[in-house]
């Protein structure tokens, strides 16, 4: 079996991960106040900083879309999308466990959390879109628009715990809270996730590319089979 | 701990399993 080159980079964004992982179990040390529950933490930020960058992939194919009527502009779209999505459920759910451990409870309805908890229906919500609509031009315009207006939730989510009074804690990289070792395995963390998150979205653009390819090849087949004469009975 | 285990397995189910789908689906595509 051959192993093509989508494959080799993904074997290298795991090689990444697991190397990170190493870092976060056991180069980081243990926090004093909270235990090893805050290893969360670097996994659960650095998904959230790879979901940006997917929305911000969203956005400007969206907007080249727009422009162009590029195809390939919008399978980049949904390529972020999807990825996007993925990342912001693994940043949900962490979130979620190490809350519970914290904080007593799974979830509280902060500005932090809620407008997570809302960017990840926003794009949720444009890969429904892209699922239900006939593929084609109004498709993607579609899309474009909602991935452009739902962007508007990224800053929203990132400067919640400044603009609002949150539970969800303030920054921490910024305010020179973390201690060496810890800001070097969270940077570090950062990223290989990244990295992995950019190969899954190059591998989900080969994906709609070949289907895409594939759709125009059967679409002529369609238009032929609709325009046949219905059979006199 | 616990919750510290839970969050990483499911952190590595689902890219993981993400990523296999996508590896998986992209050889059938490539096949056809």
């Amino acid at each position: 079996m051959k192993v093509n080159r989508y494959e080799k980079a993904a074997a290298g964004a795991v090689a990444l991960m697991l190397v990170a992982f190493a870092a976060i179990f056991v180069y980081a040390p243990t926090d004093w106040l909270q235990g090893p529950v805050q290893r969360i933490f670097y996994l659960h930020v650095s998904s959230a900083i790879a979901a940006y960058g997917c929305f911000t992939v969203v956005l400007l194919g969206g907007l080249v879309f727009l422009r162009n009527e590029s195809y390939a502009a919008d399978r980049w779209a949904r390529a972020g999308a999807l990825v996007g999505v993925i990342f912001t459920t693994v940043t949900l759910v962490m979130g979620s466990l190490w809350a519970k451990k914290v904080w007593g409870q799974f979830w509280v309805w902060d500005a932090r959390l809620t407008s997570t908890l809302v960017l990840w229906i926003i794009y949720a919500g444009y890969l429904l879109v892209r699922r239900l609509a006939e593929p084609g031009r109004q498709a993607a315009r579609t899309g474009a628009l909602v991935g452009i207006f739902g962007f508007v939730d990224v800053p929203v989510v990132h400067f919640s715990v400044t603009w609002w009074v949150t539970q969800h804690p303030g920054p921490v990289i910024v305010n020179d809270a973390l201690p060496p070792e810890m800001l070097a395995t969270f940077l570090f963390t950062m990223f290989c996730t990244i990295v992995f998150a950019a190969v899954l979205v190059v591998i989900r653009y080969r994906i709609e590319t070949l289907r895409d390819a594939k759709q125009v090849l059967v679409e002529p087949a369609k238009v032929v089979s609709a325009r046949q004469p219905e059979p006199v009975p | 701990m616990s919750y510290l285990v839970i969050a990483y397995a499911f952190a590595v189910a689902l890219l993981g399993g993400f990523l296999f789908w996508s590896l998986r689906t992209l050889r059938d595509l490539d096949r056809r």
